[in-house]
């Protein structure tokens, strides 16, 4: 998904890891290791960025217009998800 | 997520007879914190006592249901994922993923009595008193292990699919169903012979299941998919996929049958679903990241294990019957409105970035953990 929507339309997808409990960089080290993701990870270990903005469970997608504006949240399913980037792209 | 503290609200007392269909139907009791990663729920209803596994503590928080506190934490193996509890030998059994065994707890004693061997990564357990068994899905090793309850002897390991973990048993059937997460599939096998009645292909990351003997059905849980598969277990095919919550990824019938508990780890609730109708009829919201869950046979709370949180919720289902509104998943108030300004640290340079980083562009904010 990350992949196919950064060559298609440029859009990024930022991992942020939260809720490890210890220490995250050795677990956010086996996570991309397992599944292979070399793109942009940011670590929010006390969840604030998460607890802000109301994040209650994972995968939460937070998806974010080019002025700041937050478009969709949530959108865990595949296909909630690919409907709210057609909708951040007008398609 | 609005916890109540610890004590119950005394005009409500446990075992309360009164149910109510309102707008809200639903009570939060407490939200217990535990160790890392809690997993798995057994409750022993004798003692009041709840055990969870804490998966990235490598033991079992043993909580007080009366005074809602952590009386001891039983070291495991690595990893313990799953739990169960035999009333009739009163032992506790943990799956411990990355030990590949399962640990056995006296549930008087609070000891640990000895550990198994089992398949690669063991990841999902059911005890089945009937049958005198327990059945442990190996999730590397792609089997199920069985093993006599009593003798604690592994009578037979049985060849299952990638992602092995949650098992269902339908006693009345004599029918064990194996659920493969990586697969997306499950197996039923004769609970005698083991010999393989059939097989289902189902949604991605299956990982629980809810069986109902009388209406010969399982319920299992699609995580990636959002769904619930509705089984009928005599012809072995899908009758209907039911929607929850974003995520789910646990499951536990109401003692009565009439409703299935989910846990939806994206959402942070347990959807109640109808078992007669399919129908989603209320989001319960609990801690965050919620994984296992049980019903207390006590006084009918759901328990709640939140990875995400660290805690076990304890929440009641005050619905009767099916409510006349449907579920309506509550809109973020940021939509629509600017992101919030945040300054993180890059996992792969180790300095900050903030929003600024990605100013008048269009990007996805991934919220994730790795467990």
């Amino acid at each position: 998904m990350r992949v196919r929507e950064e060559s298609r339309s440029g859009l990024e997808i930022v991992l942020v890891d939260i809720w490890e409990g210890t220490e995250p960089r050795p677990e956010v080290e086996r996570f991309c290791e397992m599944w292979g993701i070399k793109g942009p990870i940011l670590l929010d270990p006390n969840a604030e960025l998460a607890t802000t903005l109301g994040v209650r469970g994972v995968p939460t997608n937070v998806v974010v217009d080019s002025d700041g504006t937050v478009r969709a949240f949530g959108a865990a399913r595949l296909e909630e998800l690919e409907q709210a980037i057609d909708e951040l792209y007008g398609r | 997520m609005a916890a109540t503290g610890k004590r119950e609200d005394p005009a409500f007392p446990v075992g309360a007879a009164c149910r109510i269909d309102s707008r809200s139907p639903w009570r939060q009791i407490a939200e217990i914190p535990v160790g890392l990663d809690p997993e798995g729920i057994a409750v022993d209803v004798e003692r009041r006592r709840a055990f969870v596994a804490c998966s990235r503590s490598d033991f079992v928080s043993v909580v007080d249901l009366e005074t809602h506190e952590v009386i001891r934490e039983i070291a495991t193996g690595n990893e313990p994922i799953d739990i169960g509890l035999d009333e009739q030998t009163g032992r506790v059994f943990t799956a411990d993923a990355h030990a590949d065994q399962v640990t056995i707890i006296d549930s008087a004693t609070l000891e640990v009595e000895t550990v198994l061997p089992v398949g690669g990564y063991p990841s999902g357990l059911t005890h089945v008193p009937e049958f005198r068994r327990l059945y442990v899905g190996n999730s590397l090793g792609s089997t199920m292990s069985v093993i006599d309850l009593d003798t604690l002897e592994t009578v037979a390991t049985v060849d299952a699919e990638p992602g092995a973990g949650a098992i269902g048993v339908d006693p009345t059937r004599r029918l064990v169903v194996c659920v493969n997460f990586v697969a997306a599939s499950a197996n039923f096998y004769d609970a005698d012979s083991f010999e393989e009645l059939g097989r289902l292909e189902l949604g991605i990351g299956t990982c629980a299941i809810g069986i109902v003997p009388e209406r010969g059905e399982a319920f299992i849980v699609n995580s990636i998919a959002g769904t619930v598969s509705r089984v009928d277990l005599d012809r072995i095919e899908i009758k209907e996929e039911i929607r929850t919550g974003s995520a789910p990824v646990g499951l536990a019938m109401h003692p009565s049958h009439d409703r299935v508990y989910v846990t939806n780890r994206g959402a942070g609730s347990v959807s109640v679903l109808g078992v007669a109708d399919g129908v989603e009829w209320s989001q319960i919201p609990v801690g965050g990241g919620p994984g296992g869950v049980v019903v207390d046979r006590h006084d009918g709370r759901i328990l709640v294990a939140n990875a995400g949180s660290q805690t076990m919720s304890i929440v009641e289902d005050l619905l009767a019957t099916r409510p006349p509104a449907p579920v309506v998943e509550e809109r973020s108030p940021w939509i629509g409105n600017r992101l919030p300004a945040f300054s993180l640290e890059d996992y792969w340079s180790g300095e900050r970035r903030t929003n600024h980083d990605w100013a008048e562009k269009k990007y996805i904010l991934n919220f994730f953990a790795s467990w």
